[in-house]
C-alpha cells in the first residue's frame, strides 16, 4: 500500500478479558492486562497519530473462505475468535480504503498455528486471523500480491500450510530453530509447493539470538526479498515471544529490537500473535510496535531490566546466521527456475502426505494433499483428512479448494470431484471452497444436508 | 425549597423549586461583578420567601471554562516523573516542564528511584524564576503515590509557602498526559475559582441564607461548596450538565432524547438514554486540552442563532464565529436568526431588517429572501442533525475489551428532540423531523439550566485497587495506600471495603449514604498466574453514590 505519512495508525485493542483456553493457560484473561495498563497510562489512544477502532465479528463465510472447519465453522470458533479475526479485517479494510496509513490488531486469541483444515486447537490457535484477513482482501478488493512476515518465536506453520501452494502470497517466518521449540518445523528447505517455490521462506535462528543479528537478517534477507517480490500489502504476524524474558522462547530480543524491526518492515498491518512474558515484555514491546508504526519516537521505551549492550552476540552465532542468510538468498534467486520434484508426481497431481498434531486438543490428523498441476493456473487442491481424537476418530473429510485465479477447467473439475464425493459417500464431510467465485459449500453425508456461504 | 443558579457568560439564571414545582424564575445579564448578578437573580426568585425555608442552593458556572479559554490564570511549574515510555518531548503543556528521575510501573513497583539532589536543584531554579505553584505528576502514580509524596515533602520543607498539587489525587485514572493536564488546570485555576466562591459566599451572607450550598460538576453531580476548592476543575463544563439535567427533569421518565441547546454561537448536544444522561467514557476536553474530568457526553457544535452567514461562490456558508447580534437586532451580518424572522419562526427583531439581510445574502444566487431563509434553516438543521447522528455513532463505537461487550452492542436512536436555549423554538421542529423524532420544547426551557442545577444531587466515588500478591491496596480518590492485613482478602471483602470507604468519605462531605443504595460502576478481578499457580489477585472496584435527580418537575408558575 502507498504510505501517507499524514494519516493515522489504526489500532484495535481487544484483550478478550473474559476468554481463556483454561484458567492457568498462558493464553488466559490476564495476558494483555499489563499491556492495557501501559498503553492507557501512556495515553496512546489520545495521540493524534492514533485512531482507535472497536472490533466487530468476522462472518462465518470469512472463515470458510480460508479454512475447512470440521464439521462446521461454528464448531471450531467462539465469538472471541470471530472478534479477533474481525479486528484484522476491519483494520485491513480501512487501510485499503486509505482511511489510515497502517494498523495494529492487538488482539487475542492468536492464530498463526491454525492450518487450512481445522479439527481443533493447536499451538493456542483455532483460526488463522492473518490468513482470513488476507483472503478477505483478495476477495473483496482483488489485491494481487501479499507478503506475510511472521516474527513470532514459533514457526508460523499454520500460515505456511495455508499459503504453501500460493504463488501470490509470500510467507516469510523467522523463529527459534525448530529443533529447540514448538512446533518443530520451519527449516530452510521448507520452501513451498511446486508452483510457489520460495514463496515460503523459513529462517530458523539459533537460541540466544540478539537484536543485532536479527536486524542483520532483516536488512540482508527479508528486506531484499520483499523488494524483489513487490507486495501490494504487507502483514506482520507480530509475535512477541522472541523477547529475552519470554518463558516459552529462548531468544534475546528487546523492545528496542522489536521497534526497529517494525520500523524497517513497515508493515501495512501488524496482528498480534504470541508473547507470554505478560509483565516483563508485552507492555513494552506492544508500546514499541505501536510507536514505530505511528512514526513516533520509541527510543525511550525500555524494559526495567534492560540496558543497551546487555546482550552481546557470540561470533559463532553471528557467522552461523550469515551463512544461513546466504543459503536462503540462493533459494530465493532460484525461485522461478525449479521444477517439481518428480517423486511426488502422480499423473497430473502433485501429492504429499501430511501428519499434523494438535497439541492443545491432542488430535492427530492425517492428510493426503493433492495439487492439480495445471499449465494455466495455480491448480485446485484436494485434501482428504482424517483425525483421531484420543478415543475415537472423526469422520473423514474431503476438502476441495479452488484458487482465486483458477482457470475454468480446474474450477469445473473441482466442482465435479465435489459432486462425485457427495454421491460416493466415502467421506463423512465434503467441502468445496471456491475462492474464484467466493462461495463455499459443505455437505454432511451423515444427515444428507448441504449448506453454503458466500456467493 | 431549593434554588438553582447558573452563572453563564451572558446570563445568570435562577429558579426556585418547591415540592418539584417551579415557584419563580429569573434571567439577568451577567455583570463584571459576579456578586451583583447573583444578588439580582436571588432577589427576583426569593421575593417574598423566608430564606430560613431554603434547604439547598446549587450553583453551576462556566466561569472556569471561560478562564481557561482566555488563559487568565497563574503560572504553574510542572514536575514530571515519566520514566520509560513516550519521548519526553511529547510532554508539552505550554508551561515550564521539568523531568525528574524515577519511575513506577503498572503494578506500582518502583523501577527507578528519585534523585533528591536533582529535585533540589530544579526547585532552586523555579524559586529563582519566581514560581510558587507546582504540580507533581508521576506516571502510574495512582498505583503508588510514594514518589509524588516524597517530592511534595521536599518542596514543603524548602518552600513552605508554595502551593503543591499531586497528580495521584487529582487524576486517578490511568492516563498520564491527561493526569498532567487535569492537575495543571486545577492548580492554575485555584485562585480565580476562589474568587468565584467568595462572591457566592458574600451573596449568601448579604441575604442571610444559611442553606446547604453545592456546586454542580461536569458529570451532573454536585459537591458541597466548602469542598469545591479542592477540585475546581471538576466544575468546568457544568454549563451543559446543567441544561441536560434540566431536560431530564422536564421530560417524561425513561425517554431516550437528544438535548439540543441552541445558543448564540454554539449548539450544545447531550444524550439522555432511557432517562439517564450519558456519561463520556473519557474525560472532558477543555479548550482542546484532554483531561480526566468525569463529564456528561456533550458536544459543542459551532453553529448558533448569531453565526455569521456568508455567500461564497454558489454556496451559502455558516461561519464559525459571531460578528455581533443578528442583523434584525442591529448586528452587522445576516444570521440564522434573520432567517427565522423572515419565515415567521421567531418574533424577535425587526422583520424589515431581517428581510433585507436575507435578500442581500440570496441576491447573487438569484434567490428570494424567503428561499434564502429556507435554505439557511435547512443548512443549520442538517448540520445539527448530522452531529446528533455522529454522537450516537460514537457511542455505539466505543471500544469494547470483553467478548460480551462486543456482543451486546446495539443501535439506539432517540425518540425525542428536546430544545432549550434561545434559538431552540425556531429550529427544533425541523431537527426533530430530520431525525424522525418528536420535537419537544419543555416548559421553562429558557431556564432549564438553572432547573438542572436545582435538581442535581451530590455524587461521590471511591475506587479501590488491591494487589494481593504485593499485599497492598490503594484508595485512588484519597491517595491512601496501606498493607492488606487480611491474608484471605478477596473480591467480596474488597467490595465491602470500598463501600465502607465511600460512606466515610461521604460523611466527611456531610453526605449520608446508605450501603444499600451504593452503585458499583466498575468491577474487575484478574487472577495472577505465575508458573501455573495462582500467586495473587488484582481487584479494581469503583463504587458511587446513586446518580440521578431529586425529582421531576411537575409544573409551577
Amino acid at each position: 500500500m502507498k504510505k501517507h505519512q499524514d494519516k493515522q495508525t489504526g489500532l484495535i485493542f481487544f484483550p478478550a478479558f473474559d476468554w481463556a483456553i483454561s484458567p492457568t493457560h498462558p493464553e488466559r484473561e490476564e495476558r494483555l492486562l499489563y499491556t492495557r495498563d501501559q498503553i492507557f497510562e501512556e495515553g496512546i489512544m489520545d495521540l493524534p497519530q492514533i485512531l482507535e477502532f472497536t472490533a466487530s465479528l468476522a462472518s462465518i463465510h470469512d472463515i470458510a473462505r480460508t479454512h475447512f472447519c470440521v464439521p462446521r465453522v461454528e464448531d471450531q470458533t467462539t465469538e472471541a475468535h470471530l472478534i479477533a479475526a474481525g479486528a484484522a479485517i476491519l483494520l485491513a479494510d480501512r487501510i485499503v480504503n486509505g482511511e489510515i496509513k497502517n494498523g495494529f490488531a492487538l488482539v487475542r486469541p492468536p492464530g498463526h498455528h491454525a492450518m487450512r483444515v481445522i479439527h481443533g486447537n493447536r499451538g493456542f490457535c483455532n483460526i488463522n486471523n492473518e490468513a482470513i484477513m488476507v483472503e478477505y482482501l483478495r476477495s473483496r478488493y482483488g489485491i494481487k500480491r501479499v507478503a506475510i512476515v511472521d516474527t513470532d518465536v514459533h514457526h508460523g506453520d499454520g500460515t505456511q500450510n495455508i499459503f504453501w501452494h500460493d504463488p501470490d502470497v509470500l510467507f516469510i517466518s523467522f523463529h527459534q530453530d525448530g529443533r529447540t521449540i514448538y512446533p518443530g518445523t520451519g527449516f530452510i528447505h521448507e520452501l513451498g509447493g511446486p508452483r510457489a517455490f520460495a514463496r515460503t521462506i523459513n529462517i530458523p535462528l539459533p537460541p540466544g539470538t540478539t537484536d543485532e543479528t536479527l536486524l542483520y537478517v532483516v536488512d540482508n534477507l527479508i528486506l531484499p526479498i520483499l523488494e524483489d517480490f513487490k507486495p501490494d500489502f504487507i502483514v506482520n504476524s507480530a509475535g512477541q515471544d522472541n523477547h529475552f524474558s519470554d518463558p516459552l522462547g529462548s531468544m534475546r530480543i528487546s523492545a528496542q529490537g522489536y521497534a526497529k524491526l517494525t520500523d524497517k518492515l513497515c508493515p501495512d498491518l501488524a496482528v498480534l500473535e504470541g508473547g507470554y512474558a505478560i509483565e516483563t515484555a508485552l507492555p513494552y514491546v506492544n508500546m514499541a510496535i505501536i510507536l514505530a508504526l505511528a512514526g513516533l519516537d520509541y527510543t525511550k521505551v525500555q524494559e526495567p531490566d534492560y540496558w543497551p549492550g546487555r546482550f552481546k552476540e557470540s561470533s559463532d552465532r553471528s557467522s552461523q546466521v550469515r551463512k544461513l542468510v546466504e543459503q536462503i538468498l540462493h533459494y530465493w534467486h532460484m525461485r522461478d527456475k525449479m521444477s517439481p520434484d518428480s517423486r511426488y508426481i502422480r499423473g497430473k497431481f502433485y501429492e504429499r502426505n501430511i501428519r499434523i498434531f494438535y497439541d492443545t486438543d491432542y488430535i492427530e490428523e492425517h492428510q493426503l494433499e493433492r495439487l492439480k498441476l495445471c499449465d494455466h493456473c495455480p491448480g485446485y487442491l484436494s485434501i482428504e483428512s482424517s483425525a483421531s481424537h484420543g478415543l475415537g476418530r472423526s469422520g473423514k473429510a474431503m476438502c476441495l479448494s479452488v484458487p482465486f485465479t483458477a482457470c475454468t477447467n480446474c474450477r469445473s473439475e473441482a466442482i465435479e470431484v465435489y459432486h462425485q464425493a457427495k454421491k460416493r459417500g466415502t467421506h463423512r464431510y465434503v467441502y468445496l471452497q471456491d475462492k474464484s467465485q467466493d462461495i463455499f459449500f459443505g455437505y454432511d453425508a451423515g444427515s444428507g444436508k448441504e449448506w453454503q456461504s458466500g456467493g | 425549597m431549593n434554588v438553582g443558579v447558573d452563572v453563564g457568560g451572558t446570563f445568570t439564571d435562577a429558579v426556585l423549586l418547591e415540592d418539584n414545582k417551579v415557584r419563580a424564575t429569573a434571567k439577568v445579564p451577567t455583570k463584571k461583578d459576579l456578586l451583583e448578578s447573583v444578588l439580582e437573580a436571588f432577589d427576583i426568585v426569593l421575593k417574598g420567601v423566608n430564606t430560613k425555608e431554603l434547604e439547598r442552593i446549587v450553583f453551576s458556572t462556566t466561569m472556569i471554562t471561560n478562564l481557561i479559554a482566555e488563559r487568565k490564570y497563574d503560572n504553574v511549574a510542572i514536575l514530571l516523573i515519566p520514566g520509560p515510555g513516550l519521548a519526553h518531548e511529547t510532554y508539552y503543556f505550554g508551561t515550564a516542564v521539568h523531568i525528574l528521575s524515577g519511575a513506577i510501573d503498572y503494578r506500582g513497583r518502583e523501577i527507578a528511584p528519585l534523585n533528591d539532589r536533582e529535585i533540589e536543584s530544579i526547585l532552586a531554579d523555579l524559586s529563582r524564576l519566581g514560581y510558587h505553584r507546582v504540580c507533581v505528576v508521576g506516571k502510574f502514580s495512582p498505583r503508588n503515590t510514594t514518589h509524588e509524596k516524597r517530592v511534595a515533602e521536599i518542596i514543603k520543607k524548602k518552600y513552605p509557602d508554595w502551593k503543591i498539587d499531586l497528580g495521584s489525587l487529582i487524576g486517578g485514572q490511568l492516563n498520564f498526559p491527561r493526569r498532567v493536564t487535569t492537575t495543571y488546570l486545577t492548580s492554575a485555576t485555584r485562585e480565580p475559582y476562589q474568587h468565584f466562591i467568595n462572591s457566592v459566599r458574600q451573596a449568601l451572607a448579604v441575604r442571610k441564607i444559611d442553606a446547604d450550598v453545592f456546586i454542580l460538576k461536569a458529570d451532573g453531580g454536585t459537591m458541597p461548596l466548602e469542598n469545591a476548592e479542592e477540585l475546581p476543575v471538576e466544575t468546568i463544563f457544568s454549563g451543559p450538565a446543567a441544561s441536560t439535567l434540566g431536560v431530564q427533569a422536564l421530560i417524561p421518565p425513561g425517554e431516550t432524547a437528544v438535548v439540543v441547546d441552541i445558543g448564540g454561537t454554539t449548539t450544545d448536544l447531550a444524550l439522555i438514554l432511557s432517562g439517564q444522561p450519558l456519561l463520556s467514557s473519557k474525560g472532558a476536553k477543555v479548550e482542546n486540552q484532554l483531561t480526566q474530568v468525569r463529564t456528561l457526553a456533550v458536544k459543542s457544535v459551532p453553529v448558533g442563532g448569531d453565526s455569521a452567514l456568508q455567500q461564497v461562490g454558489n454556496a451559502l456558508v455558516i461561519g464559525s464565529g459571531r460578528l455581533g447580534p443578528a442583523y434584525c437586532m442591529g448586528g452587522p451580518a445576516p444570521t440564522p436568526t434573520d432567517a427565522l424572522r423572515v419565515l415567521g419562526l421567531t418574533e424577535l427583531g425587526d422583520p424589515v431588517k431581517a428581510e433585507e439581510a436575507m435578500t442581500g445574502l440570496g441576491k447573487p444566487l438569484n434567490l428570494s429572501a424567503q428561499d434564502t431563509a429556507r435554505k439557511v434553516i435547512e443548512m443549520v438543521v442538517e448540520r445539527i442533525a448530522s452531529e446528533v447522528n455522529n454522537m450516537f455513532l460514537d457511542w455505539e463505537q466505543e471500544p469494547a475489551y470483553r467478548v460480551w461487550e462486543v456482543l451486546q452492542k446495539k443501535k439506539v436512536r432517540p425518540s425525542l428532540v428536546a430544545g432549550v436555549g434561545g434559538g431552540a423554538s425556531g429550529f427544533i421542529n425541523q431537527i426533530a423531523a430530520k431525525l424522525g423524532c418528536d420535537p419537544y420544547i419543555p416548559p421553562y426551557a429558557p431556564v432549564a439550566n438553572a432547573i438542572g442545577a436545582a435538581v442535581a444531587r451530590p455524587t461521590m466515588q471511591v475506587s479501590l485497587r488491591a494487589d494481593t500478591e504485593q499485599n497492598y491496596y490503594i484508595i485512588r480518590e484519597e491517595g491512601f495506600q496501606d498493607r492488606l492485613k487480611d491474608r484471605h482478602f478477596n473480591e467480596t471483602k474488597a467490595l465491602a471495603l470500598a463501600k465502607e470507604k465511600l460512606i466515610q468519605r461521604a460523611a466527611k462531605y456531610g453526605l449520608v449514604v446508605e450501603a444499600g443504595e451504593i452503585e458499583i460502576i466498575h468491577r474487575e478481578v484478574f487472577n495472577m498466574i505465575r508458573d501455573w499457580t495462582t500467586t495473587g489477585r488484582l481487584i479494581d472496584i469503583t463504587v458511587q453514590t446513586p446518580r440521578g435527580i431529586t425529582g421531576r418537575i411537575e409544573g409551577g408558575v
